[in-house]
C-alpha cells in the first residue's frame, strides 16, 4: 500500500505525562518548564466535560501528544470503529504533535483485557498489524507512532525478533516508532537478549519519541520484571537512553512516564532534567 | 458455514480465556515457562479492573466495608468481563451486582447506581440549558394546543429512578472515610434525578411522581401526556387541574436546575 499520509516532522524536546494530580500547576500562572505534554488518549475521548476542557486549555499553552492504550492494532478481528472515530474527533479537536499507541493487542471480539498483551511474532500477525495500522492511519489522515511493548512471555510460533517485526511494520505502513527504552530493558531481561542488539536492529530514522519509566524489579519468587510506571527510572535504563540518543538522528522528543504513585511535579521535573543533561552531554561530546 | 478462526485469532481467544479464567487450560504449545508470564497478565487484568471499580464506587466501598466491597468487585468482574474500549465502562451494571449480593439492603444498589450515574455524566456532552427566562419568553403566547403538545429535551445523559432511601443524606455522610453513615429509609419510594451542573455532576431527591414524569419525558411524552400521567385514569376536571399545576411545578424545577436543553411546541 502506498503511504499517502504526511511524514511526521521531528520534534526535539522534553515532556511529561499530563496527570490529573498536576492539572492546577499546568494551568497556573507559572509555566511548567516542559516542551510538550503527553496524555492517555482514552481519558479524553469523551463528548465533553471538565477533562476535555482542561486538555484544551493546556493545549493552548504547550504542544500535546495523544498516546493511546486501546487501539489494539494486533487484534486479529480488526479495529474498533467507535474507538477510532472518537480518537479522530479528539485529534481533530486537539491538533496534537502526533498520535501514538502500542504494538500489542488488548481485545478479542468478545472481551477487552485492558492490558497491553504480546503478539506472536509471525508473518500472519505482521499482516494483521499492518492492515490495522493502514486502516487507522487512513481514518486519522495522519501517520502514527507505535511503541515497543514490555512483555512477559514469548510464543513458540515466533518467526522473527521483535526488532525485525517493528522494522517490517514501519517499512510496510510508513508508521513511526515510539521507542520505550525501559520496555527494551524489561523485555531484554525477561527474554534474555542484548538490549544493544535490539536497538541496533531498529530503523532508528523512524523514531520520533522516547519514553522513560520505572519498573518493578524481579524477585526470587517472581523472576520477571514488570513495567509499572510507578517509580523513578533506574541507572541501567538511563545508560541505555544515552546509548539510544547517541544512535538516533536528532531531534527526537523524550518523555518521563509516570502512571502510578504520582509524585509532586517538581520530582518529575528533576527527573526530566536528568534526560536533558544526558542529551546535552552528547551534544558536547 | 463459518470458516475456522485464523491461527492468530485462535491464539488470542485462548490467551484471553486463560486471562479471564484461572482454571482454563494453558494455551496450546505453552509450558511451565509461560506460567509466570501468564500470571503477570492475569494480575494486571484483575488489578486494573479492581482499581477502576474502587475509583468509581468510593462511597459504596465506604458503606459496605472493604471486605464486602472486594467480594462484590470480584463477583462483578467474573460475571461481567469487560468488552468496551474504556475501562471506565467496567462499572456498568455494578448496581445490579450489588442488588444480587445484598438483597435485603436496597440502599447498596441505589448508592452504586448513583455513583455510576455521576461518573457517566463527567464526560457527557457540554449542552446549553434553556433558562427559565428564555422559556417564559418563548412560551408567553402558547395556546392550549401548544402547551399540550410541548416536548422537552433533557441533558443527554441526565437520568433518574425511584429509590427507597434518602440518597442525599447517605451521600453526604459518606464523603469522608470513617464518618457515621446517615441511612434514612422512605415509607414509599421517592425519586432521584442526576444531571450535570456546568462541569459538575449533581443530584436531588424528588417526589416519585416527578421521577416518573422525568422518565416519561425522556421517552418522548409531551406536556399533555404528563398531565394525564399525573392525573391518572378516569380523573375528573379538578384532578386534571391539580395535575396541570403539578406538571407546571415539575417543568419549573427542571428549568431552574438547568436540566432542559431544548423544547418544541
Amino acid at each position: 500500500m502506498a503511504h499517502s499520509n504526511p511524514s511526521i516532522t521531528p520534534f526535539g524536546g522534553f515532556g511529561l505525562g499530563l496527570r490529573a494530580a498536576h492539572y492546577d500547576q499546568f494551568l497556573g500562572d507559572d509555566p511548567v518548564p516542559v516542551d510538550f505534554v503527553e496524555v492517555i488518549s482514552e481519558n479524553y475521548m469523551s463528548e465533553g466535560g471538565r477533562p476535555l476542557r482542561i486538555l484544551e486549555e493546556v493545549r493552548a499553552r504547550v504542544p500535546v501528544i495523544l498516546h493511546g492504550v486501546s487501539m489494539s492494532i494486533g487484534s486479529a478481528g480488526g479495529l474498533d470503529g467507535d474507538h477510532l472515530a472518537r480518537l479522530k474527533a479528539l485529534a481533530d479537536r486537539i491538533e496534537p504533535l502526533w498520535v501514538s499507541d502500542h504494538l500489542c493487542w488488548t481485545r478479542t471480539s468478545a472481551h477487552n483485557s485492558h492490558d497491553l498483551l504480546p503478539l506472536p511474532l509471525t508473518q500472519e500477525a505482521l499482516g494483521a498489524v499492518c492492515d490495522n495500522i493502514d486502516r487507522a492511519q487512513e481514518a486519522l489522515g495522519r501517520a502514527m507512532l507505535f511503541e515497543n511493548p514490555s512483555s512477559y512471555l514469548t510464543f513458540p510460533e515466533d518467526e522473527m525478533s521483535e526488532w525485525e517485526f517493528l522494522s517490517a511494520m514501519a517499512q510496510r505502513t510508513g508508521c513511526y516508532l515510539l521507542l520505550d527504552v525501559n520496555n527494551i530493558y524489561v523485555a531484554s531481561q525477561n527474554h534474555g537478549f542484548a538490549a544493544e542488539t535490539y536497538l541496533s536492529g531498529l530503523p532508528l530514522d523512524r523514531v520520533r519519541q522516547i519514553h522513560l519509566a520505572g519498573h518493578d524489579p524481579a524477585t526470587e519468587d517472581r523472576p520477571v520484571i514488570i513495567d509499572t510506571h510507578d517509580r523513578a527510572v533506574i541507572d541501567p535504563v538511563w545508560d541505555l537512553y544515552a546509548e539510544a540518543m547517541a544512535l538516533i538522528e536528532q531531534p527526537v522528543a523524550t518523555m518521563i512516564e509516570r502512571d502510578e504513585n504520582i509524585p509532586p511535579l517538581s520530582d518529575l521535573l528533576t527527573e526530566l532534567n536528568r534526560a536533558r543533561d544526558a542529551a546535552g552531554a552528547l551534544e558536547l561530546a | 458455514m463459518t470458516p475456522p478462526p485464523s491461527p492468530l485469532a485462535k491464539r488470542q481467544a485462548d490467551f484471553m480465556k486463560a486471562i479471564l479464567d484461572e482454571d482454563a487450560p494453558l494455551p496450546e504449545g505453552w509450558g511451565n515457562s509461560h506460567t509466570m508470564g501468564l500470571s503477570v497478565y492475569r494480575g494486571n487484568y484483575r488489578s486494573a479492573l479492581m482499581g477502576a471499580l474502587q475509583e468509581t464506587f468510593e462511597r459504596t466501598a465506604r458503606y459496605i466495608g472493604e471486605d464486602a466491597f472486594r467480594t462484590a468487585r470480584i463477583n462483578h468482574v467474573i460475571a461481567n468481563p469487560p468488552s468496551h474500549w474504556t475501562i471506565d465502562a467496567a462499572g456498568e451494571g455494578f448496581d445490579r451486582t450489588c442488588a444480587e449480593l445484598f438483597p435485603n439492603n436496597a440502599e447498596v444498589a441505589e448508592l452504586a447506581w448513583l455513583e455510576w450515574a455521576m461518573l457517566d455524566l463527567v464526560g457527557a456532552p457540554d449542552e446549553e440549558a434553556v433558562s427559565p427566562q428564555a422559556f417564559a419568553q418563548a412560551s408567553a403566547q402558547f395556546g392550549d394546543a401548544q402547551w399540550l403538545g410541548l416536548g422537552l429535551t433533557f441533558q443527554t445523559r441526565a437520568t433518574g429512578r425511584l429509590v427507597t432511601h434518602d440518597l442525599t443524606a447517605l451521600w453526604q455522610s459518606l464523603g469522608e472515610p470513617g464518618a457515621d453513615r446517615d441511612l434514612r429509609g422512605y415509607e414509599e419510594p421517592q425519586g432521584c434525578l442526576v444531571w450535570r451542573e456546568g462541569e459538575r455532576p449533581t443530584f436531588i431527591m424528588v417526589e416519585a411522581d416527578t421521577a416518573r414524569a422525568f422518565d416519561a419525558v425522556q421517552k418522548g411524552a409531551r406536556y399533555g401526556d404528563l398531565i394525564s400521567l399525573i392525573a391518572g385514569d378516569g380523573a375528573d376536571e379538578a384532578a386534571i387541574g391539580d395535575a396541570a399545576q403539578k406538571a407546571g411545578a415539575m417543568l419549573g424545577l427542571w428549568l431552574s436546575e438547568g436540566i432542559v436543553t431544548g423544547f418544541s411546541a
